[in-house]
């Protein structure tokens, strides 16, 4: 503490602490000289003596100025203000530099914000390295059940030793419906009763399911999640004893979890899981199990002893649990964004590449100017500043661009959320992405501007500390660049330049796969087409007849409604996939697995497809006249290539009774189903809904007018067939489209941008190495000119030097961006990670932001006055 | 004399400033002069070591400085020994015989 006020009165007393100083120091002198006069010397010889032997006054005193903390921050303090000086005398310099560095680091930031919650999401839990994911595998047969039945979760559960609880759930999506707004779906997980204890979760408000709870014939109860009562509710006060209708069924609320607490998957209403007679069964793996590890046990212990009650299990159920064994795993297993770690690494390289290219022009920059500081380098060190003081200062300079390229790289930050925001459009956001800049994203821009400016601050300042006071007497203040400082910038440059070519080639893949995504046909019209989607809950509509007539009583109405052409129903939606069956084609004796859609009779004249051979679906099929299907191209040149596909037969076995053969009454062309590699068209088949009805089903309604305006008639529509029924994920058949190739489009346009930004820089980066150089050369110029050489010559000289550097770059780029391109791999649609036109145009775009950088030394070398600059030092 | 002599280490001459406080305040010079006395003229003090050790001590609160007149009649700063710092000399003399002891088992072993 003491230590504190003195340092602050040295601070702020300075002239007073000095003037003591100084009288104490020159006192000693004093009384050193008068012994030594004592012994009979002369005043002065003595005080000469007695000051030589001190070591001189002002040594002294600098000695015990530098003592003590305060002499510390009064040399940062004058570092900033010498540094902020220097900065301020070279404007020009200073503004490239920190517009490099805010282009880094706010690329760098917003990419940490965008990834960060995701490689932090902990779903939901306060501890989730201690829970565990238990599945049943049967390695024998290669097949993971991605669950396990309901009574080997209960023999689990009363013989581990190693959980010390472990809980079941499934997921499904409910209708919920209740007075206070239009039905809508929901995430419901039905959850063993000793879920939230499990999880180690607790409700804001009411109370915890209890083991009564899931005994059957219990009073049904409901939990629900903040988000839900905050928006569907209004938070109101009284929602614990409401009783609101899930998939029709009356359900007394018994509490709300906080905010944020939605584990295990995005849910958004929890119910006890009671058990049925088909959850009963023990080969039933439909449940998901989760766990807590017991304090002191580890995962290996729990799979350990997880696998030995499995073999127990085998041996007393034989029949149902042979072979099954259990695998024990991280609960982060199940989140989908564990999946996508991988490709936020990948983001993270690359907007990290931006940076490192930002850094290598300002540490070119700082290195051109140190030979211009050459001479005042070597002058302070003449008067006797350490080599860590010339490196202090240097440094200090380097975090003062830095911190400004912070702080302006804070506003690009935002921006770049913002764009990134917009460019998400109106998909929903997963829970874990945060977009706006919070304290740790802060943190982590303070962090990485100062980091930036040591990184490139240090080489230059170690080099230029390096100087000897003799550079000062030179006259031609240092003259020509030193070999080694060329060397060092050509090896930056080099850097940059490889950086650069991943970055292009990276961009140039993903834009050639959003485009060719785009300009993929899909085969049908989707403008103006409204779409959304139910699920007609088992408790009312246990039997497929009810499905029929729910659809085609629904189908009626919305086909009434103004402004509606046509309306439909289809299992699946172009580019939504498809429904699997397994078939049988008559002829061929092996079984197929084929996608297929089913639909309404109305589907292709609705989705405007015309049908290449044949017909399509008419009035009658399915009710009147014979079974029949439609196949598309890809399945007739799979199954029955150069045949013809009319009149053969196929049917459908995935029931135990033998279904009836469909007869194929037409062949319509291939219609994208799904985005992968190379947009194949897989074979398909087209059932109508009266052959396989479905329990979910998309709503189609062709609109001649904007389909914005008919949503509000078609919902209603449905309201009125079924009150308590909802529909989910209204949109156009158009914007459907448009999210499904979202993620590639939008991870191309983010590398797109960054590839710019890198060029940018780099371009820039070359242009401030080789002006240097040129500048520098500026006399040997002069001398070649009046020595003869064409202005050419001079152009090929200043290209030649930009040549080492440029070509190494390239290479060890295109190299290394080979590499990099097949981790991109997953991500590309129909291109190859090697596809020449990307790595050409990626050379390209280089190769000319290059020679940008060449041409303008080159004119200024071209322009040189030979008399001027021979006289020019 | 000069060749024996060496600059004293920092940690040792904290310790040898409070012992010559201990007997009575001084001022720099006296201070200097009186280490070189005592240690019968191995230790050579350098100045400013001396006076940087002098400022880290007042920091520390073991002595304290007030200006007097000095016994020509000259403007000194002299410095005394705090309780405090009558202390801290107990202690640094109890560590120091014990560090010598056992530097000097270790050199007769």
């Amino acid at each position: 503490m003491k230590r504190l006020l003195e340092g602050l009165r040295q601070l702020f007393g300075k002239e007073r602490a000095d003037r003591e100083l100084d009288d104490e120091v020159r006192e000693f002198v004093e009384a050193a000289a008068r012994e030594k006069m004592k012994r009979g010397a002369s005043r002065q010889k003595a005080l000469r003596e007695a000051r030589l032997q001190l070591g001189g006054v002002e040594n002294v005193k600098e000695q015990v100025r530098a003592f003590g903390w305060e002499a510390i921050v009064g040399n940062l303090w004058q570092d900033l203000k010498f540094g902020a000086r220097m900065i301020a005398r070279n404007p020009g310099f200073a503004a490239v530099a920190v517009i490099a560095l805010a282009l880094g680091i706010g690329a760098d930031t917003a990419m940490y914000t965008i990834v960060s919650g995701s490689l932090t999401w902990k779903m939901g839990l306060d501890d989730p390295s201690r829970v565990v994911v238990v599945n049943a595998v049967d390695r024998v047969h290669g097949r993971d059940f991605f669950g396990a039945s309901y009574p080997d979760f209960l023999d689990f559960r009363s013989q581990t030793k190693s959980l010390a609880g472990l809980a079941a759930y499934r997921m499904t999506p409910v209708n919920l419906s209740d007075s206070s707004a239009l039905p809508d779906m929901y995430l419901c997980v039905a959850m063993s009763a000793n879920g939230f204890a499990v999880a180690q979760q607790k409700p804001l408000i009411g109370r915890d399911f209890r083991a009564s709870d899931e005994q059957p014939g219990a009073a049904p109860t409901l939990m629900i999640a903040y988000h839900v009562w905050r928006d569907r509710y209004a938070l109101d006060p009284g929602i614990v004893g409401k009783t609101v209708r899930v998939d029709a069924v009356p359900r007394v609320v018994i509490g709300v979890m906080p905010l944020e607490r939605r584990f295990p998957e995005d849910t958004d209403l929890w119910i006890p899981l009671v058990p049925t007679a088909e959850i009963e069964k023990r080969d039933n793996r439909s449940l998901l199990l989760f766990g807590r590890l017991r304090d002191g046990n580890s995962l290996s212990q729990a799979q350990a002893e997880l696998t030995t009650l499995a073999h127990g299990l085998a041996a007393q159920y034989a029949d149902t649990d042979k072979d099954i064994t259990a695998d024990v795993e991280p609960i982060m297993v199940i989140a989908g964004v564990y999946l996508m770690r991988p490709l936020f690494y990948v983001l993270f390289a690359a907007v990290g590449f931006v940076l490192l290219i930002a850094c290598g022009d300002v540490a070119n920059m700082l290195l051109a100017r140190a030979t211009v500081r050459k001479r005042e380098m070597s002058i302070r060190v003449a008067l006797g500043a350490t080599r860590i003081s010339l490196v202090r200062q240097l440094l200090v300079e380097s975090v003062l661009l830095s911190a400004a390229g912070g702080l302006f790289g804070w506003i690009i930050a935002i921006g770049g959320l913002r764009l990134f925001d917009r460019g998400l459009g109106s998909i929903q956001k997963p829970s874990w992405l945060h977009l706006s800049l919070d304290r740790e994203a802060l943190f982590y821009l303070a962090a990485i501007s100062i980091g930036t400016g040591i990184i490139f601050g240090l080489a230059p300042a170690l080099r230029l500390s390096r100087t000897s006071p003799n550079e000062a007497i030179k006259e031609d203040g240092g003259g020509v660049s030193s070999k080694r400082g060329l060397r060092t910038s050509n090896v930056l440059v080099g850097l940059q330049m490889a950086l650069c070519i991943m970055l292009l080639v990276a961009a140039g893949l993903l834009t050639r796969s959003a485009v060719k995504l785009y300009d993929a046909p899909i085969g049908a019209n989707t403008r103006n087409v409204l779409t959304m989607r139910v699920t007609l809950p088992p408790a009312q509509y246990p039997k497929p007849e009810n499905w029929i007539a729910f659809h085609d009583d629904l189908q009626k109405r919305i086909a009434a409604v103004p402004g509606v052409e046509s309306a439909g129903v289809a299992s699946n939606v172009p580019l939504g996939g498809w429904v699997s069956f397994p078939l049988e084609i008559e002829g061929k004796a092996e079984q197929q697995t084929i996608g297929g859609i089913v639909a309404s009779n109305n589907y292709f004249e609705l989705m405007q497809i015309r049908a290449a051979r044949g017909r399509v679906f008419n009035e009658s099929d399915g009710h009147s006249g014979p079974p029949v299907a439609i196949v598309n191209e890809a399945f007739a040149a799979k199954f029955w290539r150069g045949e013809d596909a009319l009149g053969k037969r196929i049917r459908v076995t995935d029931s135990a009774t033998p279904a009836q053969w469909l007869t194929i009454v037409g062949v319509v062309p291939d219609v994208l189903q799904n985005l992968r590699d190379n947009l194949r068209h897989d074979p398909l088949i087209y059932l109508t809904f009266s052959e396989q009805p479905q329990q979910r089903a998309y709503l189609l309604a062709r609109a001649n007018v904007p389909p914005g305006a008919i949503v509000d008639d078609v919902r209603r529509e449905v309201q009125r067939v079924d009150p308590n029924l909802a529909v989910f994920e209204v949109r156009t058949l158009d914007q459907r489209m448009a999210e499904s190739r979202l993620s590639v489009s939008l991870l191309g346009g983010i590398c797109s941008v960054f590839a710019g930004i890198a060029t940018l820089l780099a371009g820039v980066g070359l242009y401030g190495v080789i002006a240097h150089a040129v500048s520098q050369r500026n006399r040997e110029i002069g001398v070649r000119m009046a020595l003869g050489a064409s202005r050419g010559d001079i152009a090929r000289l200043v290209f030649w030097q930009a040549s080492p550097p440029l070509i190494a770059g390239l290479a060890i780029g295109i190299v290394a961006a080979f590499g990099s391109a097949r981790l991109l791999r997953a991500a590309l649609v129909g291109v190859t990670s090697s596809d020449p036109a990307a790595f050409g145009g990626a050379l390209f775009v280089l190769l000319l932001a290059a020679f940008l950088g060449c041409a303008i030394p080159a004119r200024r070398a071209m322009r040189v006055d030979p008399m001027v600059a021979l006289r020019h030092e | 004399m000069a060749e024996a002599a060496g600059d004293v280490v920092q940690g040792t001459l904290d310790m040898l400033i409070l012992k010559t406080l201990a007997l009575e305040p001084m001022h720099g010079y006296g201070i200097a002069t009186r280490i070189e006395q005592m240690s019968r003229g191995v230790f050579k003090v350098n100045a400013g070591s001396l006076f940087v050790a002098f400022k880290r001590l007042q920091r520390e609160g073991w002595i304290a400085g007030e200006w007097r007149e000095s016994e020509n009649n000259r403007r000194a700063k002299y410095y005394s020994l705090t309780v405090r710092g009558r202390k801290q000399l107990g202690e640094e003399k109890a560590l120091w015989g014990k560090q010598s002891a056992a530097i000097a088992r270790i050199l007769e072993a």
